[in-house]
């Protein structure tokens, strides 16, 4: 079955650097990643507190038409929305009957949905991926940050251990990095409050950064576009409200893998880092000529098409 | 949580029957073994911790349940039902509860949710996918925040985390059809 590739609206706007790192990263390993064509959002968070029909048929709209491919997804939180989507229609007639009304056609639930995550560990494999890996990351340490959605609820997600999961781990130790062994890879950064109630966002991202540094971490890696933007645009207001320090670069994952695959900093979007990698980069011998200064900014946030 | 010094008049005895209709969760199976509370990263903030919201669900206690703080503090990050003993679905719970207390018109008046919500519905309606400016200058007009990460404008225009324009997705009729049944089915009915 091929992939179609639903980047939601982080990918688009702060999260632009996810989106040319995944590009870059399946360019790579020459995996095919269409756009599903005039995608829409999946609703998110404001659509299921205040209406589960509302949340089940967004996505539900994009996964009818995805038909015939397994969708793949990057942010966290979408993913968690689609996949909650099709387990609710796979399991609850009435919900489907709803959802059939309000999209004017049905939806069974069928379309396999699965994080870019799943297909490079688990389709594309990490012997593949260490193969390709020409310049791993030695040294590095890196802290392996899930977040809630990917893994959350389990019957819904069935990514890995709800717990304790290994998947994006294993990645970074065929990326040739040094994933630190953590308490927080599943606790919660405070998601969406980041815009109506920042103070809980820094308080639980606060929380995650500091383990992370007491583990010994240089840097933390993600897979969910809103994780990053708590973790990384809000580390600096994090440390002058707790008068802390941290300056801990909170990579995509992809964008890791792709330093390791020996991909240039510019495809890989690095300039769009809040807590800017250069310096960890250098010293560990993984980027010696910094990360370049200029970004292509357009009208849609310099997003190659 | 205690179930004393608590008189029939603020309690609505369908109340947990109708909840749990709306959610497809059961409050009433919950041991109050505070597993959830436990877990919830948002426990040390709330004005009711995870397994006191389920309690007063069981008692009936509506006004005080759908006035919750906690209602607009919990993230939704689904540690509560994961760990549950009981599958006590407390997310959907809070769902169902925000809805309710919206269509009340008791929602906590220290949250802006509800206006941030709103405001990104009305933009995927219309445009069918967010458009971060647009968005945050609308919730900001809503509710006064003018100043605001204001600060984080300028780096993020040069880090090209913001777009300008909002891109355009075909099929606008067929959305607002489906936003407007939508809001005509309204949630769970068993």
């Amino acid at each position: 079955m091929s992939h179609v590739f639903y980047p939601g609206c982080s990918l688009e706007s702060t999260a632009r650097d996810y989106y040319l790192s995944t590009h870059a990263v399946a360019r790579a390993l020459g995996l095919d990643l269409p756009e599903l064509p005039d995608w829409t959002c999946c609703g998110s968070t404001p659509a299921h507190q205040e209406s589960e029909t509302l949340a089940l048929a967004l996505p539900a709209k994009n996964l009818l038409a995805a038909r015939g491919n397994t969708v793949a997804v990057c942010c966290a939180a979408c993913y968690g929305r689609l996949k909650a989507a099709n387990h609710a229609l796979a399991h609850d007639p009435r919900a489907r009957a709803r959802v059939a009304e309000v999209l004017g056609a049905d939806y069974d639930g069928s379309t396999p949905v699965k994080h870019f995550l799943e297909i490079l560990v688990r389709e594309v494999g990490l012997p593949r991926l260490k193969a390709r890996a020409t310049k791993p990351l030695k040294g590095l340490r890196v802290a392996a940050y899930y977040g809630c959605l990917l893994v959350r609820p389990p019957e819904v997600t069935q990514f890995d251990d709800p717990e304790n999961p290994r998947l994006l781990d294993d990645l970074l130790a065929a990326a040739g990095a040094e994933p630190v062994e953590w308490p927080h890879k599943t606790e919660c950064c405070g998601a969406s409050y980041s815009i109506t109630d920042a103070a809980i966002v820094q308080q639980l991202s606060r929380e995650i950064l500091a383990m992370a540094r007491a583990a010994g971490a240089d840097c933390i890696a993600t897979a969910c576009g809103m994780c990053q933007l708590n973790l990384d645009l809000r580390q600096g207001d994090i440390e002058k409200k707790y008068g802390e320090r941290y300056q801990l670069p909170v990579f995509y994952f992809t964008q890791l893998l792709g330093l390791a695959f020996g991909l240039g900093p510019r495809e890989l979007g690095l300039r769009s880092l809040v807590v800017d990698p250069a310096r960890l980069l250098a010293e560990k011998g993984i980027l010696a000529g910094g990360v370049p200064q200029a970004v292509s900014a357009g009208p849609h946030g310099g997003m190659s098409r | 949580m205690s179930t004393q010094g608590r008189t029939a008049e603020s309690q609505d005895a369908g109340f947990a029957r109708s909840v749990a209709a709306a959610s497809g969760a059961d409050p009433l199976v919950c041991l109050q073994c505070r597993k959830c509370t436990c877990g919830c990263p948002v426990a040390g903030r709330v004005d009711l911790r995870p397994h006191e919201l389920v309690r007063l669900v069981q008692l009936g206690e509506r006004d005080e349940v759908l006035r919750s703080r906690m209602l607009w503090e919990c993230t939704s990050c689904q540690t509560c039902v994961t760990r549950c003993p009981q599958s006590v679905n407390i997310p959907a719970l809070v769902d169902a509860l925000r809805q309710l207390s919206r269509a009340e018109r008791k929602t906590a008046a220290t949250t802006v949710v509800p206006v941030f919500n709103d405001v990104f519905l009305g933009t995927v309606c219309r445009l069918g996918r967010m458009y971060e400016a647009g968005l945050m200058a609308s919730f900001k007009v809503r509710t006064g925040r003018f100043f605001e990460d204001l600060d984080k404008l300028p780096m993020m225009l040069r880090k090209g985390k913001l777009a300008l324009l909002p891109k355009l997705v075909r099929g606008g009729g067929a959305r607002k059809r489906l936003f407007r049944r939508a809001k005509a089915a309204g949630g769970k009915r068993r």
